[in-house]
């Protein structure tokens, strides 16, 4: 009773107070640093200021740290849901393809809305485009899967396909010309910085929606553990539960890599740690508390990647693999316990 | 009445039929078992029967209702599955487990009332897993957890229970453990239970019926005691060297050796000898030995030639000569030890007879007891305390002979 008391109330209210504070420490620190009150006075202040420091925190640093929040917390979940449907630790949006089917169609956007003289892309059309190249890689994947029983030649079949989306991204930027190349490599490095207000309202309310939209299916979600035979032996439609499961990750990785690129290892370790700290299997429980674990710690790594070489900025997948990897080994070694 | 039965059933993956025309029933508190070599169809049968194939041709009615027509939630709370495909189910407890047998009755976050709660206890229970519930699932032995996916299906109060080989990787314990929750489930709760086994010894103890599957086809149907025959065994498996005793419930391996050895038995003194002979490799025969005697049955198993007397009757003259010749044919004699009667008196002077002919008596008696029933002529009889002695015994005798018979020949 105590260990569930833990799990559901004082967990998730420390991980809270924890992401707030990231996120007015991502507002106050930068090249330039800013006062606490100040920023309580530029965001709910009566008499707000126009001045430069309202600027930064409006325009340039308030939308950047709410979407590390936000798109730390949908690549989570995206890959807790992904997990628990191939009932497989390995699985995320990296390795089933995901990420690298969103790169190929955003890339084939952006190159042809170029040679069609669009040089800005709206966001909605880069999002459509990311979210098209989750569901295609998803789709064949899933498409195998009616064939194929097994998990791990399933997600083979996943990476595969990302090797093939990669192998095309690749060719397509060979022919690539010089400006376009430079917006599609950066876009690659993966980075939170230059979102603006639609993007990151976008992505909040994906993440928002599909948040809820998880956690109303967690009964069933549960029930998988035992494999899909025995699921289906206790009454869940199955079919439509996957069908549910895709379309929910891949809106939600595929939103996410539209506006901030391909961000590595978040998607794999936060669910791992969450589940792995709090060891359970229960997904009532490690749905909100990977929700909150991945905007944590995404955005304590997009403050490092911010502030560690300022003023240049390292990219955020750099520093995502550099705190999980160790944190994921040591948690593995400390347990001794199989996921 | 009928829980589950099916009309011209065809079963199988895609349209590839891998068993047709099937008419089983089971009715309200049977145990039904499906027997039936590895392939034979049973895993496609069981899964079609519990809704998770569907049929290809015929229909499966549950409690006389088609079993397509249920919905989901339904069918869940009529049927509870438990499959042969090895369950990993990290960073969950054996709790947990069985709670997600009340799917079907909880609400939409899968809260558990008192009710369910008092529900995955008695299963739990039942299969008296009460001290695994706190533990993790992947942390429980084999055992462990059969027992407790045993429990999580019977907390979806199933009017039938369908499982696929629930008692491979069991040991001995957890075999009979599980198979007796079978049996006082089927009793006191009156569930039908439909399970496939590979062991016709516990099929013959707990199945009011059972069917025997080969070739895509059901090769028999009935009581074990009318049909798990010797014969319907070995027509099912296609064994070869190999003979299943429907008294005696057991499997014994043939022993193809011709016989150099002649056991002397009685009164089941000589069972353990014909399989210790036979594992190393010796042909035997045996003799004098009743028909009614435990002896003769595990010796026919075994295949082996054996001097018998009928029933309950004294030995005459023509089946002691009859042995005789036999003992004249073979190298040494055992004496099983049996116990000395009035219808089996003759054996002693088979004995006798044996040590007059020169042959190697090797005896298991002590040698003050052989003295009481042969005299003087117990001298001449080798002793050994226990049965590896035997064995050294054995292989003492033959090489001496080997080397008394070179010897002769250089001579």
């Amino acid at each position: 009773m105590n260990h569930k008391y833990r799990l559901t109330v004082i967990f998730p209210i420390l991980l809270l107070t924890a992401v707030l504070v990231m996120l007015i420490a991502n507002i106050a620190m930068g090249p330039i640093n800013i006062s606490v009150p100040k920023i309580w006075d530029s965001i709910f202040g009566i008499h707000r200021q126009d001045d430069i420091y309202t600027n930064i925190i409006w325009k340039i640093r308030m939308p950047r740290a709410l979407a590390a929040a936000f798109g730390g917390a949908a690549l989570s979940l995206s890959g807790l849901l992904l997990q628990v449907l191939f009932r497989n630790p390995l699985a995320d949006p990296f390795i089933l393809g995901i990420t690298p089917g969103s790169s190929l169609v955003v890339g084939i956007v952006v190159f042809l809305g170029a040679s069609i003289g669009l040089n800005v892309i709206h966001p909605f059309l880069l999002a459509l485009a990311a979210f098209i190249g989750a569901m295609i890689v998803m789709i064949i994947v899933l498409a195998t899967a009616r064939k194929i029983k097994n998990i791990v030649t399933l997600l083979i079949v996943g990476m595969m396909v990302g090797y093939l989306c990669n192998a095309l991204t690749n060719l397509m930027i060979s022919f690539a010309q010089k400006e376009q190349l430079h917006l599609f490599t950066i876009w690659g490095l993966g980075s939170f910085s230059g979102f603006s207000w639609p993007e990151t309202l976008i992505l909040a309310s994906v993440t928002i929606i599909l948040t809820g939209g998880a956690m109303a299916i967690c009964k069933p979600l549960n029930a998988l553990i035992l494999g899909e035979d025995y699921a289906r032996s206790m009454g869940v439609p199955i079919k439509k539960l996957r069908i549910f499961i895709v379309i929910i990750s891949c809106f939600l990785s595929g939103t996410m890599t539209a506006f901030a690129g391909p961000v590595a290892f978040i998607g794999l370790a936060v669910p791992y740690i969450s589940r792995l700290s709090c060891k359970t299997s229960d997904n009532r429980v490690l749905i909100p508390l990977t929700v909150l674990l991945g905007a944590f710690l995404t955005s304590l790594c997009d403050l490092v990647a911010r502030m560690a070489l300022r003023p240049a900025e390292i990219p955020i997948s750099g520093i995502t693999s550099f705190f999980g990897v160790p944190l994921v080994i040591a948690l593995l070694l400390r347990r001794n316990q199989s996921l | 009445m009928k829980v589950i039965n099916t009309y011209k059933l065809a079963v199988g993956y895609g349209s590839r039929i891998i068993m047709d025309q099937i008419d089983l029933q089971a009715l309200k508190g049977q145990i039904v078992g499906l027997l039936g070599p590895n392939g034979s169809g049973k895993t496609t049968l069981l899964k079609t029967l519990g809704g998770l194939l569907a049929p290809i041709k015929g229909v499966v009615y549950l409690c006389g209702k088609d079993l397509t027509c249920y919905n989901s939630t339904e069918l869940s709370k009529n049927l509870a599955v438990l499959l042969t495909e090895r369950v990993s189910a990290p960073l969950t407890t054996a709790f947990e487990i069985v709670a997600m047998g009340r799917y079907p009755y909880t609400d939409y976050a899968d809260r558990l009332t008192p009710k369910d709660t008092a529900k995955v206890w008695e299963s739990l229970e039942l299969v008296n897993g009460r001290g695994l519930a706190e533990k993790y699932f992947s942390e429980l032995s084999d055992g462990e957890k059969q027992k407790v996916l045993l429990a999580r299906a019977l907390t979806q109060e199933p009017e039938l229970l369908i499982l696929d080989e629930p008692t491979s990787f069991l040991d001995l314990r957890h075999r009979y453990e599980i198979i007796e929750v079978f049996t006082r489930l089927a009793h006191e709760k009156k569930t039908t239970i439909i399970l496939s086994l590979h062991d016709i010894e516990l099929a013959a103890r707990c199945c009011d019926s059972v069917f025997l599957l080969k070739d895509n086809q059901i090769l028999g149907y009935g009581s074990p005691e009318q049909l798990l025959t010797g014969e319907s065994i070995r027509k099912l498996y296609d064994f070869q060297g190999v003979n299943y005793n429907e008294l005696l419930g057991v499997t014994e391996l043939q022993n193809p050796q011709p016989p150099t050895i002649f056991v002397v038995g009685g009164n089941g003194s000589a069972v353990k000898l014909f399989r210790l002979l036979s594992r190393s490799h010796y042909g035997i025969c045996s003799g004098i030995i009743h028909e009614n005697d435990l002896d003769y049955q595990v010796g026919k198993s075994l295949g082996i030639e054996i001097v018998t007397a009928k029933a309950f009757e004294m030995i005459d003259e023509a089946t002691f000569q009859k042995a005789v010749a036999k003992i004249l044919q073979i190298h040494e004699v055992i004496d099983a030890g049996y116990p000395v009667g009035m219808t089996n008196h003759k054996n002693l002077d088979l004995i006798k007879k044996a040590l007059g002919m020169g042959k190697v008596v090797i005896s298991v008696r002590t040698p003050e007891e052989s003295r009481k029933l042969f005299g003087n002529m117990a001298d001449k009889i080798l002793y050994c305390r226990e049965f590896s002695e035997l064995l050294t015994i054995l292989s003492r005798e033959r090489e001496a002979k080997a080397i008394v018979m070179n010897k002769r020949n250089l001579c």
